[in-house]
């Protein structure tokens, strides 16, 4: 794993969820999958897929009839493959020829705390307004989307950051500094 | 008065403008440079109370840039009188079913228009409102969307570029959330033509706070008051909604002065809920002898305040 980049704040967000893809690579038929095992829920009117969900690591996956997965609630990305290979497995026990191809990490959200207070409408007024939505009618955190690496940013007054977004873990990383002293800049 | 190149002079003098003989006449040679111009400002004046019949008008109504062809319209009347005729009869109904590429831009203005109407905007935002749709609509067909919450939201980003917002409850039709939606999709589509420019600022207490006083009727004094404790309680570290601070602080001096306004009043004319009033109270109850402003009410007074 790459080594972790820390700013001088030592703080470093933590990951809460990670979303992942998978291509079992097979057509598979749905209501069998729900019918034949336990942690499964299958609402054909409501979503065309099932939706399944493993104890460790705790994790949802849902699965389409085409043979696509997508597997959610991780914590690490090592944890996200094992439980994608573990829904594999499942599926491979059912009785269809599972493989496991294109894994891909789609989404890391994180989150992080900065210790002090930020103000939000002096932020939007600035410079980095082009970037920055805030609409406290509609939501109380600024929604900040960074071009460079994209993600989206929502930084709130109380100093809570959520980073969203990221495909790769040294991307919140390198946004994280990027936005440390600019918030600093901004403390109440 | 103008100054204009005269032949005779062959040096800009100033000339003058007859409006009874519709003369543009040189002031220092006297050589009528235009004869016969023609009058632009309108030839009848109408009043309310005038019988419709008797329309001596005969120009339309005030050319619009926003449509395709700047409004201009024919339409085919049916003669006064006798009508057994089937082809007056029928000549308007199909001239009117056929495609009008504006029909559509016409009944969003219409809408529009309504809307500014039982809000009271002044005409200048009802145009802009106006001029967003306009440009909205140009670039993207916006079918998948609620109609009513495009429109509000046209109406609501234009109230904000005139600096005079309005709570996203206020311009109402669709939900806050779909009003929001429709914001944020427009916001982007003009950005994206205009490449930036957007300057809309973010909402403060303070905006609002002169409406809201005005719909309560309150006193000068208490408006005053009340006006000066949303300055102090920016300050202050709320974490709430900018319109819910500026109705708790509404409920706190109206309950510090002899007329005292029912929650129900603050929550209608604000549009926040009454539980949300009481507890933005209960956040600012705590800072009321900072933000209320010491000439309007004695310490004693905020004692009185029931605690929340």
């Amino acid at each position: 794993m790459a080594a972790r980049r820390n700013n001088p704040s030592g703080i470093v967000p933590t990951i809460q969820n990670i979303v992942s893809t998978v291509d079992l690579d097979c057509v598979l038929d749905l209501n069998h999958i729900a019918l034949h095992s336990r942690n499964s829920e299958y609402f054909p009117k409501r979503f065309s897929a099932v939706i399944m969900r493993i104890k460790d690591p705790k994790t949802t996956a849902l699965i389409f009839a085409s043979g696509k997965m997508v597997c959610t609630g991780a914590k690490t990305e090592a944890q996200s493959k094992l439980a994608a290979r573990k829904f594999a497995r499942i599926i491979q026990k059912l009785g269809f020829p599972a493989k496991f191809r294109d894994f891909r990490i789609q989404n890391i959200v994180a989150s992080c705390d900065v210790q002090f207070t930020i103000r939000l409408e002096k932020f939007a007024c600035t410079s980095h307004g082009a970037f920055s939505t805030y609409e406290p009618e509609l939501f109380p955190g600024l929604i900040y989307r960074m071009k460079q690496p994209k993600l989206v940013l929502l930084i709130f007054v109380s100093g809570n950051v959520v980073i969203a977004g990221a495909k790769k873990r040294d991307d919140f990383y390198t946004a994280f500094d990027n936005i440390y002293p600019v918030l600093a800049e901004f403390k109440k | 008065m103008a100054d204009t190149y005269c032949p005779d002079c062959k040096r800009p003098t100033e000339v003058v403008f007859d409006h009874s003989a519709g003369d543009t006449v040189c002031s220092e040679c006297g050589l009528v440079l235009e004869a016969h111009s023609i009058d632009e400002t309108s030839e009848w004046r109408t009043f309310a109370n005038e019988s419709t019949d008797n329309d001596p008008v005969r120009v339309g109504g005030p050319s619009n840039p926003l449509l395709a062809d700047g409004g201009l319209s024919t339409v085919i009347s049916k003669p006064t009188g006798a009508s057994g005729d089937f082809l007056t009869t029928s000549l308007g109904r199909w001239q009117n079913r056929g495609s009008n590429p504006d029909r559509s831009l016409i009944q969003a203005f219409k809408t529009i228009a309504t809307m500014s109407d039982r809000l009271g905007l002044v005409a200048t935002i009802k145009d802009r409102a106006n001029e967003i749709y306009k440009k909205v609509e140009d670039q993207k067909p916006l079918r998948g969307r609620n109609q009513d919450a495009i429109l509000a939201a046209c109406l609501y980003i234009a109230c904000r570029q005139e600096d005079k917002p309005r709570t996203v409850k206020v311009a109402n039709g669709a939900t806050k959330k779909e009003i929001g939606r429709a914001k944020e999709y427009i916001v982007k589509q003009l950005e994206v033509e205009l490449g930036q420019s957007m300057e809309m600022g973010t909402i403060h207490a303070g905006d609002f706070l002169r409406r809201f006083c005005s719909h309560l009727g309150m006193n000068n004094q208490a408006v005053k008051a009340a006006q000066e404790a949303v300055q102090k309680s920016e300050e202050l570290d709320i974490r709430r909604s900018p319109i819910s601070i500026a109705a708790a602080i509404i409920y706190i001096i109206t309950q510090l002065s002899e007329d005292k306004k029912l929650l129900k009043d603050i929550s209608l004319s604000t549009g926040v809920a009454e539980g949300t009033i009481r507890n933005s109270y209960k956040d600012l109850y705590p800072y009321a002898a900072r933000i209320i402003p010491s000439w309007y009410a004695k310490e004693d007074d905020l004692k009185n305040l029931c605690s929340p």
